[in-house]
């Protein structure tokens, strides 16, 4: 794939990936080094392209869901989300109240347990294998409620258009409430175990630094833009669902290194327990879900409907002709956005840092590649 | 400049703007051989510092193609489509990449999908699709003796 640039005699060129456990996934970096200084690095993307947005197009609207999840597993959820969303709105349709909660808890669960994941993985890259464990400790809790709720643990299938299959089901409260009781703590213990240790911080801390306007051209959306003092954030910017009820914060950081994208994303967490709690104490008596025809055909329009997915802005841009399948579907996916700032992010850096800075943008290459 | 503001400026630059059916984002149409212009007013001016994607759709009945950049301003929190009306032969427009940073990577997609040519793009290289595929798969006429017929949905 292309032409990378031809080291002169004092470079030499460096091959990482695409089967690399430091990319975590199939992509690949050409990194032209002068000794252990990155001179230029160029991505190769596209080993898992699946061509899905052609293949939407032969599909029917209520056959796209399952393959929403495939493009980012794990944050299946904020895609259904918002890809259902962007239906919805084509059919001018009004969920319940009682739809929209479980949505709330069903995201932000999912957005703990994609944090918790990589908590665990990032952990892994800096050396540190406890935390590893138990971040996937606390994440089988999260596992073990989605699958009751939808029947599916990472790529869930759980949201339809116009609510879900099934009410939560029983038992579902007092099993959130046991997680919630105890996750806090568990939150600061990460904090102190991982993110303020001495020798994370001094990997990560002022390594990998982008700029807010920098970021912002960049596209780059979620912690990673949060970490450059940038409070950008779909759930209360472009509000959706009940966010706007709901009361949070907006973690950011202030130098957007390694070390604040890290930071961000551990208060971020906080925050979910938060809409959690919320969500909880508000839950409304009701339906869960409205009556829709089984053939869906939109009218002809379009929409753009985007949630804030643990990576970023996760949006759906939906055409539709008034026929039983889509126009065109335009998937906006944090991570290509987040990840095409790499070569501006890490010229300069040492070759050591590669997989810090990678590491800490949280890429999920299905979701680059589509 | 205030949310209000920006949607004041907008109507005067813009007097024919529009939102599209269901979308509630406001929509442009604009010239194509005046997008860097209208881009760079937009971002510089008006605060639109923000491509949130840039992507095309065919239109083979109207035979053109419909380029489609949605704006989002980080502080007037205002989002807007921009549109270009292309032929859908010889397809040419005006990079943004040095603009957007962004925009490289979303041409690059738009360039192989569509077989839109992106004038002083830096990287015109592909981006996701194999170096020896011929066509553009997103073309709704695209064919490829691989592609299955998927089966008919009842």
């Amino acid at each position: 794939m292309g032409e990378a640039p031809q080291p002169t005699s004092d470079e030499f060129l460096l091959n990482v990936g695409p089967q690399h456990p430091a990319t975590h996934g199939v992509l690949r970096v050409e990194v032209t080094m002068d000794g252990e200084v990155v001179k230029n690095i160029v991505p190769h993307i596209g080993y898992v392209h699946r061509g899905l947005e052609k293949l939407f197009e032969n599909r029917t609207w209520e056959q796209i869901i399952p393959y929403t999840d495939r493009t980012d597993y794990l944050s299946a959820i904020a895609n259904n989300f918002a890809y259902v969303m962007a239906v919805e709105r084509l059919l001018g349709i009004e969920v319940p109240q009682k739809v929209h909660y479980i949505r709330v808890i069903a995201a932000e669960l999912n957005r703990i347990a994609s944090h918790l994941l990589w908590l665990a993985a990032y952990g892994l890259d800096m050396g540190a294998f406890t935390p590893f464990l138990y971040a996937f400790r606390d994440r089988e809790e999260i596992g073990g409620m989605i699958e009751e709720a939808s029947g599916g643990r990472l790529t869930t299938n759980y949201f339809r258009v116009g609510g879900f299959v099934h009410d939560l089901p029983p038992g579902f409260f007092p099993r959130l409430e046991t997680f919630m009781g105890h996750f806090g703590g568990k939150i600061d213990e990460y904090d102190t175990l991982l993110i303020e240790n001495a020798i994370f911080v001094a990997r990560t801390r002022g390594v990998g630094a982008i700029s807010r306007e920098r970021a912002i051209s960049y596209g780059m959306t979620g912690p990673c833009l949060r970490a450059s003092d940038a409070a950008l954030d779909v759930r209360r910017d472009a509000p959706y669902s009940i966010y706007p009820k709901l009361s949070f914060d907006i973690p950011v950081g202030k130098n957007g290194d390694t070390w604040d994208r890290s930071k961000v994303r551990i208060e971020e967490m906080r925050q979910s327990l938060r809409i959690l709690r919320q969500a909880i104490d508000g839950f409304p008596e009701g339906d869960f879900r409205v009556k829709v025809s089984r053939n869906i055909e939109p009218p002809p329009g379009e929409v753009y409907a985007a949630v804030e997915g643990p990576r970023g802005e996760v949006g759906f841009y939906v055409v539709s002709d008034g026929g039983r399948k889509p126009y065109r579907v335009k998937m906006r996916k944090p991570s290509f956005s987040n990840f095409s700032a790499l070569p501006e992010i890490l010229r300069g850096m040492k070759i050591a840092d590669l997989v810090a800075v990678m590491g800490s943008l949280d890429l999920v290459v299905p979701e680059i590649d589509r | 400049m205030s949310r209000a503001e920006v949607l004041e400026a907008l109507r005067a630059r813009f007097p024919d703007m529009a939102a599209r059916p269901v979308d509630t984002a406001s929509s442009v149409v604009v010239d194509g051989m005046r997008l860097r212009e209208h881009l760079l007013h937009l971002r510089d001016t008006l605060g639109f510092d923000f491509l949130t994607f840039m992507t095309a759709i065919d239109r083979p009945t109207e035979s053109r193609l419909e380029l489609v950049y949605r704006l989002f301003s980080y502080t007037s929190r205002v989002s807007l489509m921009v549109r270009v009306l292309l032929p859908r032969e010889a397809a040419r427009v005006d990079t943004v990449s040095d603009l957007y940073r962004t925009a490289e990577w979303h041409e690059r997609e738009a360039a192989e999908m569509f077989g839109i040519a992106f004038t002083d793009h830096p990287d015109p290289r592909k981006l996701l699709l194999p170096d020896d595929l011929e066509g553009h798969p997103l073309l709704k006429d695209f064919t490829h003796p691989n592609m299955l017929r998927l089966p008919e949905v009842r």
